[in-house]
């Protein structure tokens, strides 16, 4: 590894997305690999390797790194941590900078290209628009036209695949 | 009975442990008399159960300082001690202070047999109030109680104990049961930020390795496994005994996350190489205990007007001086050094007749 090669504002970058602050405090103990549910299935996701790469700046390979999509936010390792570094916040910190930068996972592109051009992820039917009627909450269909209106023009002009995530 | 009628004293040392014992000999020293105050029946603090780290030589471990210090000051009449006595109250006299101590009565089952009792240690009788020139402040450390980090299973999982009851296991002549597969696992409430124990206790490592050793000498068959963040440095000496320490036992970096009743014996959650999570079970799971301020902290800040100190620990005022692990945590021979600077402190205190130097504060 060179420092040539790191990035030293990356974990700054981190800490100010929401739930990154974490980070800071983190000694790389390791009671949160110890405890992570993840781990048990899938061997080579590390938290500590995750944020120990992160502190030490290696920007590209964090963020294309397909495991930090593997986190199940089961908060174990938020129990554990003696720094309360909030590990599995840190790492929806870091996905959401992954997103930002085109690292999305194909899945999570696929969702965000069906938001952008239904306004949903499921297909809405009769029972949803009954409850919504209960509720006192105009019907919709799956037109597009119906989520613009309740969202209004901001959501008709979507994002680029990649950023929705 | 009690030959204080004079109920005056240059220097007023609370807590006779390593740093008390030592700020009244270099007192003494300096031709200072003192009263050496002590709440409980004995002198000598915590570090007077300590036993023996050495195999073939010396460990450097302090331990046989206590009772050089105990028999030092049992030599000097300069050095008038008083033990079951507890200050209650101080007011300021000029620059020294006026401190009111109290009898305590002897605990219950008292004098075990680590502790006889020494010529020099005389009950408090009655309430005493103390015209002192200065006070040092010794009154030591707070181990920390494993129990409040029950994911480690003390006091819960049998065969968990802490490091401070494998030292008297040891002290005692072996280890508890049959133990063979041994984990110590360090930073038992130090860098902590969820107990709000931030700092490193500084002594653990070097403690915890010794009795790693030691355990190893008296049961050469057992196999050890030393959990750590990273070991402290104690200097030249300590990387050689490192090194060789690293070649006979099994580091691993890495803190666990759990640890639970097994089939035989305690077992261990924690990240093994490849950073997978793994288990393993072992006889005996001793955790390395950190150092706390003393419990008496907050009593003291307010008798005596003093500004609370980095971690909770004591910091010194105008006329009170602070030595030892009182101040922050430190070995047996930091605290030696730490209360010999207190009462050289002291005396420029006295010589002045003003607030000694506040530069000194603890590491912690």
């Amino acid at each position: 590894m060179r420092l040539n090669d790191c990035d030293p504002g990356f974990k700054q970058e981190i800490a100010r997305e929401p739930g990154g602050q974490g980070i800071q405090a983190c000694f790389a103990c390791a009671a949160c690999t110890a405890r992570c549910p993840v781990g048990e299935l899938k061997p080579e996701y590390d938290p500590r390797r995750l944020l120990r790469l992160a502190v030490l700046g290696r920007r590209e390979e964090v963020l294309a790194s397909p495991l930090i999509w593997l986190c199940c936010s089961c908060q174990s390792c938020s129990e554990v941590c003696p720094q309360d570094v909030r590990c599995s916040d840190v790492l929806t910190a870091i996905k959401n900078l992954a997103a930002r930068a085109g690292y999305a996972p194909p899945s999570g592109q696929a969702m965000a290209r069906q938001l952008a051009a239904h306004g949903r992820l499921l297909t809405v039917g009769e029972f949803e628009n009954e409850k919504r009627a209960e509720l006192g909450l105009p019907p919709v269909s799956e037109e597009p036209a119906d989520y613009q209106a309740i969202l209004g023009a901001e959501a008709a002009a979507p994002r680029p695949a990649g950023e929705g995530a | 009975m009690c030959p204080l009628s004079a109920q005056n004293t240059p220097v007023l040392i609370i807590g006779g442990g390593v740093a008390g014992l030592t700020a009244a000999l270099e007192l003494d020293r300096r031709g200072l008399p003192s009263l050496l105050v002590d709440k409980g029946p004995r002198l000598g603090g915590q570090a007077r159960g300590f036993c023996c780290k050495a195999l073939v030589s010396c460990a450097r471990c302090g331990a046989c300082r206590v009772g050089d210090l105990l028999e030092q000051v049992a030599r000097r009449p300069g050095i008038q001690v008083l033990t079951q006595a507890l200050p209650v109250a101080a007011q300021r006299q000029g620059p020294g202070w006026e401190v009111t101590l109290i009898p305590q009565p002897a605990p219950e089952g008292s004098a075990p047999a680590l502790a006889p009792a020494l010529a020099m240690e005389r009950p408090l009788a009655q309430r005493l109030v103390v015209q002192a020139g200065a006070v040092i402040l010794a009154v030591g450390h707070q181990v920390f109680d494993p129990a409040r980090k029950s994911r480690l299973g003390h006091g819960r999982v049998p065969g968990v104990i802490s490091a401070g009851q494998l030292e008297q296991a040891l002290a005692q002549g072996g280890l508890p049961g049959q133990a063979r597969r041994i984990a110590f696992i360090q930073c038992v409430g130090s860098r902590d930020q969820v107990l709000g124990r931030l700092y490193c206790s500084r002594v653990c490592c070097g403690f915890a390795l010794r009795l790693a050793r030691l355990a190893r000498h008296l049961a050469p068959e057992s196999a050890v496994t030393f959990f750590h963040m990273d070991v402290q440095d104690y200097g030249q000496a300590w990387r050689a005994e490192l090194a060789e320490m690293r070649a006979d036992l099994r580091f691993i970096r890495a803190i666990p996350g759990q640890v639970r009743r097994g089939q035989e014996g305690p077992v261990v959650a924690y990240a093994g190489e490849g950073g997978q999570p793994q288990e393993e079970e072992f006889d005996l799971v001793v955790l390395a205990t950190g150092l706390e301020p003393p419990t008496a902290a907050p009593a003291f800040n307010e008798m005596f007007g003093l500004q609370p100190g980095p971690e909770g620990f004591l910091a010194p005022g105008a006329g009170v001086l602070v030595a030892g692990t009182a101040a922050g945590p430190r070995s047996i021979a930091e605290s030696i050094e730490h209360a010999a600077l207190a009462a050289a402190q002291a005396g420029l205190h006295l010589a002045a007749g003003q607030p000694a130097p506040r530069g000194e504060v603890a590491h912690a």
